[in-house]
């Protein structure tokens, strides 16, 4: 088996000093095969003096050259024809540019027992029919963003009945339906199945908040849970703190908090953080997180807040073996969490300010959608 | 949301108020006249509030950090409005002229459609206001991601003069509604485009044929040096960088040094580099780093991936840095205080700069006393329409051109009558 696979179908999914080994392995192979196929990769690595060879220990993961999620929104690299991807997937580009990623199958099968292992461990998965309720994109062949496959790939831990999303597609663009959204958890309050919840926080913020100002409260099924990903996107300046989002949830659809799930990850870095039950993101086995300085880039000890460093040996259509988000957060140990989890913890505190970089000299043609 | 009729109203207002906007507009312009008088006073009024901090509270809501207020006040003031007037158009320039056998007066365009772009707070305000200046009626298109500035001041504005309102509306339309933007071009006589060059051309394509096209463009500030600046000089060039964050035509993107000694540049970036980082930990906020580390290491990685890296020095600092580079080209900083150093011999600064001659706009000066008129004329002559200090590449001065032309002369025509 290879050192990607066997990393990916370990079974001890929080031990991280158990699996430091594989994921180095993994790490030295992954980043030799980008080398081998990427020649842009290869002369990054070059040019900041890194070879695989030097990966011994984890600190020694610092040592991968690092890209920016930035650099995949103006630069295409692949390791591999697209003609082997098994899929290809953009970011969903909140300010306007977006990312290819290129997905390959080996990435897929590795994904598998990850998501499966993970799911199984949180709760998320059920032999129990359920309703869902997607709030965020109905998929479309001309769609190819990574938080819609998502969103529909969560469906399925526990057999959907049927779907109803929040954002319809009509007429070849998407339109925001909170209303029938409403009624349909209205219907499945009174369904024997449970109902599930899958959706941006935002939607769910702003659905709960509509059906309280309608009057609309219901009782959804014992079992019923609500699992929200992708994050608050342009929504940032009405973020809501979260113990305000769970006592919604619980006064209008009747689910308590630990049957609220978050998830975190990216198209750049697919890697299937779930929220503890004092909803904090553990690092799985299959990811490593450095946090670095925000002046110097230079990695910071636990506990200082800088730039989020995402590393996993996944991909090999892609050279996303180190990438950077730009968010701000946090690294925390485990054992401050008190949920039991070893594993240290990601705090997100929100976005570099760079989202809207527009300039005379970069143009303005990207405010009127002019490429 | 849209602004219109002197109120803000919901996006979904939206189909019924294009349905009826050319017959508003044509009511507006066959009935009523807009006077300068009635836009300077009711300017000077709202600088006065602002002086006296009443509107405070508002602007603290959403104006950009960084960003002071009280510099905008001298733009205000009705002594620096009716200069601007008179600079641009003449004494008395709305007073019917006398000529052999007719009589010339100045007039409004008509209605103008203000593409604005976002890189300045108020920028999209100012070009309404010069557009009701001239006494115009004025569509603005806001920028992507102005939150609210705009549409806050607008209201202001004709809050304090309500014989404004018909003659302002906004729309906060999607980037892809072209549908909409053609629209509203197809209702006016021109359309004042701010930003680069796609959006130019992308306007020019929406506006129809015989619109006059007043385009404030694309344009690379630069920063000539000629011998040893003083600190205080160099201090004021670092914080210019860092509080505009490059973002502004006329931001300083590359620091030319008179000369052909390499060594001569590198001893430049280690004397100016902790100048500079003094002004980013003085001028930003608590981790207000990160985007200039992300952005000076991305564009970092790009140069690599472009085979364009390997001659260059990079001089990492704090939340900034200065890339020493082998050519000589004026070009685009990674920005965010990254800065582009690059070494160039007087004698070859015409040619250089003249292979940019659509972008060239400011150029800060540093040099002895002695060399200042000939370095200042030869920058003239290669095209750059501004020439200023170390600290002042950005400053708004009373009574200046832009882009080399005074704009309300463009929002204007001549109307002859014959007697």
């Amino acid at each position: 088996m290879d050192s990607r696979q066997a990393l990916f179908w370990h079974t001890h999914i929080y031990d991280l000093p158990r699996s430091d080994g594989a994921f180095l392995a993994a790490c030295r192979d992954n980043a030799a095969y980008h080398i081998a196929h990427c020649p842009d990769y290869a002369a990054i690595c070059a040019h900041q003096g890194f070879a695989p060879e030097q990966l011994r220990t984890v600190e020694d993961l610092a040592k991968i050259p690092v890209i920016p999620t930035l650099f995949f929104k103006r630069r295409t690299l692949f390791s591999m024809p697209e003609e082997r991807f098994a899929m290809k997937v953009t970011s969903s580009g909140t300010s306007g540019k977006f990312s290819q990623i290129g997905f390959d199958w080996g990435c897929i099968l590795a994904e598998a027992p990850m998501v499966m292992r993970l799911g199984a461990w949180h709760g998320l998965v059920s032999p129990v029919p359920s309703h869902c309720v997607v709030l965020g994109y109905q998929p479309h062949k001309d769609n190819h963003t990574g938080v819609t496959r998502t969103m529909f790939g969560l469906t399925f831990f526990s057999p959907p009945l049927g779907r109803t999303y929040a954002l319809k597609r009509q007429d070849g663009a998407y339109l925001p339906d909170l209303d029938s959204v409403a009624a349909a958890l209205k219907k499945y309050a009174r369904s024997p199945f449970p109902t599930r919840i899958v959706g941006f926080p935002s939607y769910l913020y702003f659905g709960l908040r509509r059906m309280e100002e309608l009057g609309l409260r219901v009782r959804l099924r014992p079992g019923s849970r609500i699992i929200l990903a992708g994050g608050w996107k342009q929504h940032y300046a009405q973020e809501v703190d979260k113990p305000t989002l769970y006592a919604l949830a619980k006064r209008v659809l009747g689910v308590e908090e630990d049957h609220i799930h978050e998830l975190f990850g990216a198209v750049e870095h697919p890697i299937f953080y779930n929220s503890c039950k004092n909803h904090h993101f553990h690092i799985p086995i299959y990811a490593r997180v450095l946090i670095r300085d925000p002046d110097t880039l230079e990695p910071l000890p636990m506990g200082q807040v800088g730039l989020i460093n995402l590393i996993t040996p996944l991909m090999k259509a892609t050279p996303t073996l180190s990438v950077m988000t730009d968010d701000l957060g946090c690294l925390m140990p485990g054992k401050t969490c008190g949920c039991g989890l070893k594993s240290p913890y990601l705090t997100i505190l929100g976005r570099v300010g760079m989202a809207d970089i527009t300039t005379c000299a970069a143009g303005a043609a990207e405010l009127l959608g002019i490429e | 949301m849209i602004f219109a009729h002197g109120q803000l109203l919901p996006d979904s207002a939206l189909p019924a108020l294009l349905e009826g906007l050319e017959g508003e507009i044509n009511e507006t312009r066959e009935t009523r006249t807009l006077t300068p008088e009635t836009v300077i006073a009711a300017l000077d009024t709202l600088g006065r509030r602002l002086a006296s901090g009443e509107l405070d509270e508002l602007l603290r809501q959403y104006l950009p950090a960084g960003v002071d207020p009280a510099a905008l006040l001298p733009l205000l003031s009705r002594e620096s409005l009716e200069h601007k007037l008179r600079t641009e158009l003449g004494e008395d320039p709305f007073a019917p002229r006398e000529m052999a056998r007719t009589t010339a007066r100045l007039s409004p365009l008509g209605t103008l459609l203000h593409v604005a772009a976002g890189n300045m707070p108020g920028l999209p305000v100012y070009s309404v206001v010069e557009g009701l200046l001239t006494g115009n009626v004025n569509l603005l298109k806001l920028p992507r991601g102005d939150r609210g500035l705009s549409l806050a001041a607008l209201k202001l504005l004709t809050d304090q003069a309500p014989e404004l309102a018909p003659f302002v509306y906004a729309f906060d339309l999607p980037s892809t509604d072209q549908k909409t933007l053609a629209r509203l071009a197809g209702l006016c006589d021109g359309v004042v485009t701010w930003g680069g060059e796609g959006a130019v051309s992308g306007v020019r394509a929406l506006a129809p044929a015989g619109c006059k096209l007043i385009e404030w463009g694309h344009r690379l500030g630069f920063v000539y040096i000629s011998g040893q600046p003083t600190e205080e000089e160099l201090a004021d060039l670092a914080r210019h960088i860092i509080t505009t964050g490059q973002h502004l035509c006329s931001s300083c993107q590359t620091i030319f040094l008179n000369g052909e000694n390499w060594g001569a540049g590198e001893d430049f970036c280690r004397r100016f580099l902790p100048i500079l980082e003094a002004a980013a930990a003085q001028n930003r906020p608590k981790w207000g780093g990160a985007q200039a580390s992300l952005s000076g290491y991305t564009a970092l990685l790009e140069r690599i991936v472009d085979k364009k890296a390997t001659n260059e020095r990079l001089f990492s600092g704090k939340g900034c840095s200065l890339i020493l580079r082998p050519d000589r080209e004026l070009e685009l900083s990674p920005m965010e205080g990254n800065v582009l150093v690059k070494l160039l011999p007087a004698r070859d600064l015409l040619p250089t700069l003249r292979r940019q001659r659509g972008r060239l706009q400011t150029a800060g000066l540093l040099c002895p006393r002695e060399e200042r008129e000939k370095l200042t004329a030869l920058l003239l002559r290669a095209g750059v329409t501004r020439v200023t200090r170390a600290g002042g590449l950005s400053e708004a001065f009373p009574g200046e051109a832009h882009d080399g032309e005074y704009p309300l002369r463009r929002y204007t025509r001549i109307v002859d009558v014959e007697k």
